[in-house]
């Protein structure tokens, strides 16, 4: 699914040159649930952005699903966010003046399959199980909500995988636990995730941890005992899946 | 960073509809701001509108004097002009023209149709206490058609009247007004310079002639009559030549001249001894006046419009610093830097559009008001109108391109971080 080799990203800002990754190989296979650790200035925002398309990386090599990031033009690149990559940032990143649904859609703005794309936002706001707020404008959502609806978003295309930049950074311990459930039951249904944290926390709620070290893989192993999330919530408090906590949005 | 090793042909943008709906819910959604940016836009079409609509007013103006007076006319008048007050005007009284020129003129010179001498001569005219100083004109029955005199009451005199030096005299209608207040002047006695005359009809109105003479404020009494028993004199003032066309026109004027210079004994390179009016190169002069006075305010009007681009501009500017995060977003979610680009140039070009229809609407308005308050006369334009809103639709498209080029460049990362 996911293949770096040898993967190096320099930054030159006059005659400064800064080695931010220093060659980082790793592979990612389909369905895995992995969180990317590491301080921050260890590379990881600049490792999220080349995973995503969203940068290319200096040398080395990047597959995504077949495809060669690394010799991709920009309409490609923009192509391959569109569907392959569903992305969820930490400052979730909806638009206030449209409601759930229709930020849901937006990705489908821009591909050329946008049949049913009202439907298909209705079935990615169920999954996340908002499909009662289709019509809430983002300020009239908790912060969990909002990242919730982040996540159908992301959904929509049906992508090769989701990266997710700090999902829970911006939200109190109830609504990333909420978050990630959610991720955990997509998880669950086979989807392919990929987090990145500076939340060893949050880690333990995937499969498998790698951690970067000056721009380098210091380590990456499998997470002996993942945490469950909406075991930890349901002990939080019992009745909080069922009611829907309505907390002002962060 | 993002190069493009790989550049795939431009396809259409695909997502010209959606992108249209977008920019109609962004711009629908500050409304405040939306109308701002637009002033300049609606100003400059109004303006467009309203001016090119009074323009065409003049001219028309200008056109139907000319079609009032005849446009195949030439006068010959007896005296060689002189500038005054920028016109051309004879002034000296020259006894050389005669009767006979007139008759020489109608068998001499090919493409004439009708020709009548005339006398003129300002007079106090009396009727029952009321007297008003007015142009007495002596000419022939012949002169009526020439220069379109219809009766509008009674009738016209003939030929035996004139041979016969009836007293009869037919009215303009400005002096039917003055000197008969709420009476039919037809049939009634008036002294004109002392002389007995019966009105026998008035004539229909027609207005002011290219000097801005009133050709409604004059007396026409029969030729022989106004030579013989009013004025007393041999000769005539001008002679009225009509033309069978228009082209045939430049011909005919050069025939009478060389033939009245020959009958008045003018040696070569002597000027004329007589002026030869033309009644279309005088309106053509007017014409031509009114329609660059069109284009003149038409293009005032012109830099209004492009001063509302430059609104524009700003605006979108504005808008694509405040939504630089939204278009990093987008960009992150797939769109490619063509989708940006043609969402922002759609939102300029419907700014500035819908600042077109707003001034298309308040031009028609301002030009209607114009007329009715009777400022001004004018004639709508749709195809003004209609280049007006094309251009609005243009200029938002020129000035919201630099703005829409900025958006699509931004780098996706930079646009994501930025606050």
């Amino acid at each position: 699914m996911i293949e770096l080799e040898n993967l190096t990203k320099h930054y030159t800002k006059g005659a400064l040159t800064t080695e931010v990754l220093r060659g980082v190989s790793l592979r990612i296979q389909k369905g895995e649930f992995v969180a990317i650790m590491g301080a921050s200035g260890t590379g990881k925002s600049t490792l999220m952005n080349i995973l995503g398309g969203l940068d290319q990386p200096t040398s080395g090599s990047y597959r995504l699903d077949g495809v060669d990031m690394a010799r991709a033009g920009d309409d490609e690149l923009s192509r391959i966010r569109n569907q392959k990559i569903g992305f969820v940032f930490q400052q979730f990143n909806l638009l206030d003046r449209a409601d759930a649904l229709r930020n849901v859609m937006l990705p489908l703005i821009y591909s050329d399959d946008d049949a049913g794309s009202a439907a298909r936002a209705e079935e990615a706001l169920a999954a996340v199980g908002l499909a009662a707020r289709k019509h809430h404008h983002p300020s009239e959502l908790s912060g969990g909500e909002q990242q919730r609806v982040a996540i159908a978003r992301a959904l929509i295309t049906n992508p090769a995988v989701i990266l997710a930049d700090e999902p829970t950074g911006n939200l109190d311990s109830r609504n990333g636990l909420e978050v990630l459930a959610v991720f955990q039951r997509l998880h669950r249904e086979g989807r392919t995730l990929v987090l990145i944290t500076h939340d060893s926390g949050l880690a333990e709620h995937t499969r498998r941890m790698i951690l970067l070290q000056d721009g380098r893989v210091a380590s990456d192993v499998a997470v002996p005992q993942p945490r469950d999330a909406a075991a930890e919530l349901a002990r939080l408090a019992p009745t909080a899946v069922a009611k829907q906590p309505e907390l002002p949005a962060t | 960073m993002a190069d493009r090793r790989r550049k795939p042909p431009p396809p259409l943008p695909l997502h010209l509809s959606r992108n249209a709906i977008l920019s109609c819910q962004i711009l629908a959604a500050r409304k405040l701001r939306t109308l701002l940016s637009m002033t300049g836009v609606v100003v400059g079409v109004g303006a467009v509108i309203l001016m090119v609509s009074v323009g065409r007013g003049a001219e028309k103006r200008v056109l139907d004097r000319i079609h009032s007076m005849g446009t195949d006319l030439l006068i010959v008048n007896a005296a060689p002009a002189r500038l005054m007050i920028g016109r051309e005007r004879t002034v000296a009284t020259v006894t050389t023209l005669t009767p006979a020129d007139a008759q020489a003129i109608r068998e001499e010179c090919r493409g004439v149709v009708a020709v009548t001498p005339a006398v003129n001569k300002s007079l106090v005219v009396i009727w029952e206490g009321n007297n008003r100083t007015t142009t007495i004109t002596g000419m022939a029955a012949e002169g009526f058609h020439i220069r379109n005199v219809v009766p509008g009451s009674g009738r016209l005199f003939d030929a035996d009247e004139d041979h016969s030096r009836q007293r009869v005299a037919i009215l303009g209608p400005t002096v039917a007004s003055s000197l008969f207040p709420g009476n039919d002047p037809v049939g009634c006695q008036i002294r004109i310079g002392g002389v007995p005359f019966s009105v026998i009809g008035v004539t229909q109105a027609r207005g002011v002639d290219a000097n801005g003479i009133d050709q409604d404020d004059i007396i026409m009494v029969p030729l022989e009559t106004a030579m013989h028993r009013l004025l007393n004199i041999p000769y005539v003032h001008s002679i009225y030549v009509q033309a069978r066309d228009i082209p045939s026109m430049p011909r005919v004027e050069s025939d009478v001249r060389a033939l009245l210079r020959e009958r008045q004994r003018v040696p070569p390179g002597r000027p004329d001894s007589f002026t030869i009016q033309n009644q279309i190169n005088l309106l053509k002069t007017e014409h031509e006046a009114a329609r660059s006075m069109t284009l003149l305010i038409g293009s005032v009007a012109g830099i209004a419009l492009l001063v509302g681009g430059v609104g524009i501009l700003a605006v979108m500017l504005m808008t694509v610093r405040e939504r630089t995060h939204e278009i990093g977003l987008r960009r992150a979610l797939g769109a490619r830097r063509r989708d940006i680009q043609t969402q922002f140039l759609i939102e300029a070009a419907l700014l500035s559009g819908a600042g077109g229809l707003l001034g298309v609407f308040a031009g028609v308005l301002a030009a209607s008001a114009t007329a009715a308050f009777g400022l001004s006369d004018t004639i709508l334009s749709w195809p003004a109108a209609a280049i007006g809103f094309a251009f609005s639709v243009t200029i938002g498209l020129v000035f919201g391109l630099y703005p829409a080029l900025r958006a699509a460049r931004l780098e996706p990362i930079a646009a994501l971080r930025f606050e």
